[in-house]
């Protein structure tokens, strides 16, 4: 019950987070945007069990892999099965990354969430090269690569600890947190 | 392991593979299906962005006159922005219907739209409007404001649509150059900051800095002959064609309210 309730707050965080990231001005640098989308994410593969983490990933990746769909000639440019691919695969790797640390820590929550924007935006550059051709890396590109992922580990912990307020069960809420345990 | 979590991966397992094999209708049927979940949120957000932005003016100025000037305001940037279209039909678009039998053509019908957000993801240029099917937004809409074109709309929900600017590298224009005979298609880069190229030019074309570029309007085309496009900031030959780099007319980094071309009135 209380993991339902959870994941129900983090979905509605997730989408809320998607509204507000594009309400927020650019970062004056490079004109690069915040992601607050990778922030929830990454608190949620760390909060949730393993399968309500993936079926997390899998929502994630359906909201991101929407919002950037484009549909030329009548043929979708990217799909949803890379963004699937990647947030599936981030799922498994922060869950085995809270486990080999014994559960959630904000220090992890922030690193985490400066990977996986890192490897968000390049991974969508490198996609889009591949499918539409060239390779125009200079410094403006990556500045809109590495300032978001910079940014992040400042929001994180923010957002970190004001979920763990919303959410008093979080596993590092109690004693549990200190035990190393499978069943968070 | 439970039975019940065998189950439940196995779910996940049919659903991941279920997506993965979805088809473009499928996807933009989705899509707008995302936007109409967020429209409320996003609404809700941007009102009280701009709320929050209008305080100081609020504290300057009587409520009645800000409500004023602000419907005036509006009133002004249509008829600009319908003068804008007008423009290029008056010279060469009467020519052309005297001469090919072209059915005259008429001002815009257009839907004015506050401008809700601007997509945060770094490889696309889009924005979000407060306006949907509802209310006679469709697909494949042009958007421009009283400076010139936008762009054009392409995920609609009910109450909220998406716009790709002119800057994506997926939106294409027809574009041609005035006071010249040159045409070609304009596109955003990945590479540039908001500037628009303009290829596909003769590579003896003889474009100066600061000639204006509208649209060109061609048949079975999205957006209409004569919006204002961009100014030529340079031109380039290359190996094949020509390449101009534009200056877009409209301000894309400050947009706050547009216009959605529904249809010829």
């Amino acid at each position: 019950m209380r993991q339902a309730l959870l994941f129900i707050i983090l979905l509605i965080l997730l989408l809320v987070s998607v509204a507000l990231q594009d309400l927020l001005p650019a970062i004056p640098i490079a004109q690069s945007r915040i992601q607050l989308l990778p922030i929830v994410f990454c608190f949620a593969m760390l909060a949730l069990p393993l399968l309500p983490a993936l079926y997390f990933a899998l929502i994630t990746a359906l909201v991101q892999g929407l919002l950037v769909l484009q549909i030329q000639a009548g043929h979708s440019e990217l799909g949803l099965t890379l963004p699937i691919v990647f947030f599936v695969s981030w799922a498994i790797v922060l869950q085995m990354s809270s486990e080999a640390t014994h559960g959630m820590r904000w220090e992890l929550h922030a690193a985490g969430c400066a990977l996986v924007i890192l490897t968000l935006l390049g991974g969508e550059f490198l996609v889009l090269c591949m499918k539409r051709g060239g390779f125009p890396l200079d410094v403006n590109i990556g500045l809109q690569i590495l300032i978001p992922a910079l940014a992040a580990p400042f929001i994180a912990p923010t957002l970190y600890f004001g979920l763990r307020g919303l959410v008093p069960f979080t596993p590092d809420a109690g004693p549990v947190a200190s035990q190393p345990s499978f069943n968070r | 392991m439970k039975k019940l979590q065998i189950a439940a991966l196995a779910v996940l397992v049919v659903a991941i593979v279920s997506f993965c094999l979805l088809e473009a209708g499928t996807l933009a049927s989705l899509q707008s299906g995302l936007l109409g979940i967020l429209s409320p949120i996003t609404r809700s957000g941007g009102a009280v962005k701009k709320s929050i932005s209008g305080i100081g003016k609020d504290l300057m100025t009587l409520e009645q006159l800000q409500k004023e000037y602000d419907r005036t305001l509006a009133e002004n940037r249509r008829l600009r922005a319908e003068n804008s279209g007008l423009r290029d039909l008056q010279t060469d678009n009467e020519h052309l219907r005297q001469v090919l039998g072209y059915r005259e053509r008429s001002s815009f019908r257009l839907v004015p739209a506050a401008v809700l957000g601007h997509d945060a993801g770094a490889w696309w240029s889009t924005i979000k409007i407060n306006r949907g099917s509802k209310d006679g937004i469709a697909a494949d809409m042009p958007v421009i404001t009283d400076r010139g074109l936008v762009g054009k709309t392409t995920a609609v929900s009910g109450d909220m649509s998406e716009v790709v600017l002119i800057s994506d590298e997926n939106c294409k224009v027809a574009a041609k150059v005035e006071g010249t005979k040159e045409q070609g298609i304009s596109a955003g880069a990945r590479d540039t900051a908001g500037e628009l190229h303009l290829t596909f030019l003769s590579k003896l074309a003889d474009l100066q800095p600061g000639q204006k570029v509208y649209t060109a309007g061609v048949s079975g085309g999205i957006f209409p002959s004569g919006l204002a496009l961009g100014t030529v900031k340079s031109f380039h030959a290359r190996e094949l064609d020509g390449e101009a780099i534009l200056e877009p007319t409209a301000d894309l980094g400050d947009l706050e309210e547009v216009f959605v071309v529904t249809g010829a009135k």
